[in-house]
């Protein structure tokens, strides 16, 4: 297999949820960062070696906003890294101020005081799941406990009502729907107008939660502008759900299509739950894209120039299973020696949820290991049902211990 | 060990309270990294350089 000189067409079709289009190996080699159209039909580069990416990611000259967003490279075909976002002039500074407000909220010490409720919320999820198991034989793990999860969890600190649960679900779905057009785009539009809602009806009682200091934070800072501030609301409630959610399928799926991994589990879950969750994080390859990026000047990298204003599309599945940093990278292996990974990013804009997102996942696979070491997947993978968004994952986890 | 940390390159991820609790901490203000012990015992070496390895704003040197 060799690059063709003409631009390849985004996305890379896959084999399954699990693995990669072939495709990437060859581009890591001959072409890092290769010229593509993107699936909204602009051009792009998109960035699949781990060098690049890591370092790309880390470098100011590189931004998510564009001098003049009408004429930026349209992205996705969702409404979620459709495009630019965020004030080209402001930007840096717009972020700075957003990681300060929100970051002591999500701290790593903050997330383990979480851990024993999260305990308890999936020891009730598993108990409900194993009453269900005893009249059916089969049950949807994905419905019973790696959605409720992580929405509890984000509502919580965010201070959103759990019982809107089925209404945000339903509008993150179709914001990062992939195949439904305009009609993403209305969603998001939604999903802004619920969020003033909620917004305004926490204004005369705020309390202790993530969205109130907001509300707070924007009512004393003039340069805080009111439409980003209800952007990021949302951006919290779509990224704290939707990304865990699909994780969580993931691992599981990695696990139980080989039954040596779940085993290997069981057999020691206290010992061995921090590797497996890394190595999921690493090789669990959510969506058929990347993180995206405009450069703000020309820049020189891998054989290539890159002009001022740009598109980058950094592959973050293809950067985790670069061959010249991982031994055997394909494999799912949490003993491997390399340790670090880009599953959450890097840089100023590493994923502000990640402490969140690794005592989940801890809990989740300490806890399914513990309490149900009998499991397996009740469908084959290629049966499962995939979602058709931006942060793909499944759409049921069928399984079962009969 | 000699462990120095950034501040000002610090964007309060939390990696390095996840990989050596006992090293370092994040503010309650800012969560921004707060260095606990600047001279950890030589048997904490692996996990400090695996904090010093996953810090996404590279802010944490260490010295053997």
């Amino acid at each position: 297999m060799s690059i063709d000189a003409e631009r390849l067409q985004l996305p890379l079709a896959r084999p399954n949820v699990l693995d990669l289009a072939p495709l990437y190996e060859v581009l890591r080699r001959e072409a890092p960062i290769a010229p593509v159209t993107t699936p909204a039909g602009d051009p792009a580069w998109l960035v699949t070696r781990y060098e690049e990416v890591k370092l790309l990611l880390g470098d100011k000259r590189f931004g998510r906003s564009h001098p003049e967003p009408e004429k930026a490279s349209r992205i996705s075909t969702s409404a979620v890294q459709d495009g630019p976002t965020g004030e080209y002039a402001t930007e840096e500074a717009d972020h700075t101020r957003m990681r300060r407000l929100l970051t002591p909220a999500f701290s790593a010490k903050r997330m383990r005081m979480l851990g024993e409720n999260m305990e308890r919320l999936v020891d009730a999820c598993l108990d409900t799941l194993i009453a269900e198991h005893e009249q059916t034989g089969v049950v949807d793990l994905h419905r019973g406990l790696a959605f409720p999860l992580p929405v509890a969890m984000i509502c919580g600190l965010l201070g959103v009502p759990e019982e809107d649960n089925e209404l945000f679900a339903s509008l993150s779905e179709r914001m990062a729907s992939t195949e439904i057009g305009a009609e993403a785009h209305q969603a998001r539009e939604e999903f802004f107008r619920y969020m003033v809602g909620l917004v305004e009806g926490k204004r005369g009682q705020l309390g202790e939660d993530v969205i109130s200091d907001l509300v707070r934070a924007q009512a004393e800072d003039e340069s805080f502008d009111y439409v980003q501030m209800v952007r990021l609301c949302v951006g919290l409630l779509f990224a704290g759900h939707e990304t865990t959610v699909n994780r969580i399928g993931l691992g599981v799926l990695f696990l139980l299509t080989d039954r040596s991994r779940w085993d290997a589990l069981v057999a020691d879950p206290d010992g061995r739950v921090d590797a497996v969750v890394e190595e999921v994080m690493r090789l669990g390859a959510p969506g058929d894209l990347g993180l995206l990026r405009y450069a703000k000047e020309d820049v020189d990298l891998a054989g290539v120039t890159i002009r001022a204003g740009d598109a980058l599309v950094l592959s973050i599945n293809a950067a985790n299973r670069d061959v010249t940093v991982y031994s055997e990278a394909e494999e799912f292996n949490p003993d491997r020696p390399e340790r670090t990974h880009l599953g959450f990013g890097h840089g100023a804009h590493f994923c502000i949820g990640a402490s969140l997102a690794r005592t989940e996942l801890r809990v989740v696979f300490r806890a399914l290991a513990q309490r149900l070491p009998q499991m397996r997947l009740a469908k084959e993978l290629d049966q499962l049902q995939v979602r058709a968004t931006l942060t793909g994952g499944v759409a049921e986890l069928p399984v079962t211990w009969r | 060990m000699k462990v120095v940390v950034d501040q000002g390159k610090c964007v309060g991820a939390g990696q390095c309270v996840l990989a050596a609790d006992d090293v370092f901490d994040q503010r309650d203000e800012d969560g921004l990294v707060d260095l606990l012990d600047a001279s950890p015992p030589a048997e904490r070496l692996a996990d400090v350089r695996h904090a010093a390895a996953v810090c996404p704003a590279s802010a944490i040197a260490v010295e053997d």
